[in-house]
């Protein structure tokens, strides 16, 4: 194994052999080290941008759609850009400009919320009406305190409910300013980074996804005779599923409403 | 507890029926565990294996699974090196077969080779002259690195991937997953190659010895070539198994029959070589060492039948059914042919390992016989027993098929 140790001979055979294992022993040793240290090194900066990578690379194809299939331009094509527009160069070129944002507009995030700008420059986000619907009033609620750092796809909050549980993806980089509450109808109230919300749908767009996000949450949820009045079929929302339907796995139905595998 | 430990929108079965499931594998293992420690602690001699039969069930055993997990280290090589992206389907599920496999493997060589505690000296005192050495570092250092690619797969449990640090690790793992790739793919092309030459090289045996290529015997190259053609069949043939039995379908069809059309051009390019060193090792390389090839299939069991179903029935139909692309569309169609496949090379190691202690290495030789005990039987199940509970295991808590809850809706 080693010069000095018995059996070991200065031939070719022993070199080659010995070597090309100490090689293979090193690169394996070296892999594991580099992950560790890289993990290491990251003092929980990187956590939330990982969290969504790893998560949206674990979604299903079909909940990786393209904004672009909705308004039939880009049928079929699956986002390679974690939703965020801003990156995408194919975005860009079918929707040019800067698209800054218009105040009390409502932008929608592809996690069910919106962010809505106010004249003072800070934006509220709470939930667009599927998620209200689904989700009705959580048993608890994990709200960032004012000052907490929130970013683009990390967690803005958590909340919790018959067993249920889900972080509620941030609409827009930026400080929480302000707590709210589902009785409220805005749960934070954050002062944005940039005005900058190209990933963000609104209007026709919008409409036409939410439209498709109500047949892909009617097939998470159970007897479509329940459910058909409600959902898939465009009719009203009622206001809190999860007590009309206590038999759904509301687990599987916030980890598909929130993105989360 | 249990249900926040599984993947959030897949079904699993209640905890009392996975327990239900798990009770016989358990018990199964507990025997096996007591054959085994029986054969540890007397020695080999409480195994039917003598010093004419050295090899026995342990050894095939150990070819058989060696080879068929080589669905691990093809489907990461296709699946990191070559980017053949439609194979994330199963690549998490070819990874702990693989480690199952050779995990099993080692632990039953440990018990053939007996001595544990000097299990060391194989790797402080290496006979570098000997293929098995090259053997056993390879599957060793195979094994460290399964168990390295394994790490991230249970580190994206629910539960686990909460914990920050262990998210980073994973992804940061998972980034580097092609060096690890790469390195699985290098050391299971010497590994499997070894063992089949080791075979290749035994001149007091002709029924086994080739000849070959500077220092390798043409059984070095068809024992890899084998190993890749039938690793992606074993793949098809657990996932269908698995989907079977827990009637759920985890694997689009498209991704199968794509599995499917590389191991039937793997495998017709074996069947071709496989030809070729057969009739060059009847018309030269046997009758070269005294023993025309006949005189092997004359006694015993052993018919010139056997060659047919390995060639032909377990080579050439399953390798032409998986070329077919109508016939390879066919689910039925697919898993027969994958199933012959894995039979084929299962016969194979058969063969290389039984069948070449058995015939005679010397005209007024006998034919040896040799049946395995309750003690190697056990050890043996002990084996696939517990690959059933590591599976099973991973299966409920860990996402082995991402295409699952996709085609649950």
């Amino acid at each position: 194994m080693l010069p000095n140790v018995y059996g070991f001979q200065w031939s070719a055979g022993h070199l080659i052999f010995l070597g090309a294992f100490f090689v293979v022993g090193t690169i394996i040793a070296i892999t594991l080290a580099m992950a560790l240290v890289r993990s290491l090194r990251d003092k929980g900066h990187k956590v939330e941008t990982i969290r969504w990578k790893s998560e949206f690379g674990d979604l299903p194809e079909r909940d990786r759609a393209c904004r672009h299939q909705f308004d039939g331009r880009l049928p079929g094509r699956v986002c390679g850009n974690g939703f965020d527009c801003r990156l995408c160069a194919k975005h860009a070129e079918i929707a040019p400009g800067t698209a800054a944002a218009e105040p009390k507009e409502r932008y929608h995030h592809r996690g069910h919320t919106w962010a809505q700008p106010q004249p003072d420059g800070t934006v509220l986000v709470g939930l667009d009406d599927l998620a209200t619907s689904l989700t009705g009033t959580p048993e608890r609620l994990d709200l960032p305190a004012p000052g907490t750092r929130v970013q683009v796809n990390g967690t803005a909050w958590r909340m919790e409910r018959n067993g249920a549980s889900a972080r509620v993806l941030s609409p827009v980089d930026g400080k929480v300013v302000e707590t709210g509450d589902s009785g409220r109808g805005w749960y934070l109230k954050i002062r944005p980074d940039n005005v900058d919300f190209r990933h963000l749908l609104r209007g026709r767009e919008a409409r036409a996804w939410l439209q498709r996000e109500m047949d892909r949450m009617g097939a998470l949820l159970p007897a479509p005779a329940v459910v058909g009045p409600t959902m898939a079929d465009g009719g009203e929302l009622v206001e809190d599923a999860a007590k009309a339907m206590p038999e759904a796995d509301w687990d599987a139905v916030w980890g598909g409403l929130f993105l989360q595998p | 507890m249990d249900k926040e430990l599984i993947i959030r929108g897949v079904r699993r079965a209640s905890m009392g029926r996975f327990l239900l499931w798990l009770v016989p594998w358990a018990a199964l293992l507990a025997f096996g565990v007591y054959a085994a420690g029986l054969c540890l602690y007397k020695g080999l001699g409480e195994t039917n294996m003598d010093n004419r039969f050295a090899f026995g069930l342990w050894i095939f055993l150990d070819l058989s699974v060696i080879a068929l997990g080589a669905g691990a280290f093809f489907t990461g090589f296709l699946f990191y090196i070559l980017k053949k992206k439609e194979l994330k389907a199963v690549i998490n599920s070819a990874v702990v077969i693989g480690f199952v496999c050779y995990s099993g493997a080692v632990v039953v060589l440990a018990v053939d080779v007996g001595q544990p505690l000097r299990a060391w000296f194989t790797f402080w005192h290496p006979n570098v002259h000997s293929m098995l050495t090259e053997v056993t570092f390879c599957i060793t250092c195979y094994l460290g690195v399964l168990a390295v690619e394994y790490v991230p797969i249970l580190l994206k449990n629910r539960k686990l991937r909460e914990v920050p640090r262990f998210l980073v690790f994973e992804w940061e793992l998972h980034r580097l997953m092609y060096v690890l790739a790469a390195v699985g793919t290098f050391l299971s092309f010497f590994h499997q190659g070894s063992l089949g030459g080791l075979y290749g090289v035994l001149q007091g045996r002709p029924f086994a010895f080739r000849e070959g290529f500077a220092l390798w015997p043409s059984t070095f190259f068809l024992f890899i070539l084998s190993a890749m053609a039938v690793g992606p069949s074993f793949m098809v043939l657990t996932t269908s198994l698995v989907q079977k039995i827990t009637r759920k379908a985890l694997v689009k069809p498209e991704v199968m029959q794509e599995m499917g059309r590389i191991s039937g051009i793997l495998l017709i390019v074996y069947v071709l070589a496989k030809t070729v060193d057969t009739l060059v090792w009847i018309n030269s390389t046997s009758p070269s060492l005294g023993f025309p090839a006949h005189r092997f299939y004359a006694s015993g069991p052993f018919g010139t039948w056997i060659l047919f179903a390995e060639i032909v029935l377990f080579g050439l139909v399953p390798a032409l059914i998986l070329l077919s692309r109508d016939r390879r569309a066919r689910m039925p169609w697919l898993i027969s042919a994958a199933s012959l496949a894995c039979c084929g090379i299962v016969l194979n190691r058969f063969v290389m390992t039984i069948q070449t202690q058995a015939v005679p290495s010397l005209p007024f030789l006998p034919f040896v016989t040799y049946t395995p005990n309750w003690q190697e039987v056990g050890t043996f199940l002990a084996v696939v027993a517990y690959g059933v509970l590591v599976y099973s295991i991973s299966f409920r808590y860990l996402p082995l098929f991402p295409q699952e809850k996709d085609l649950a809706r």
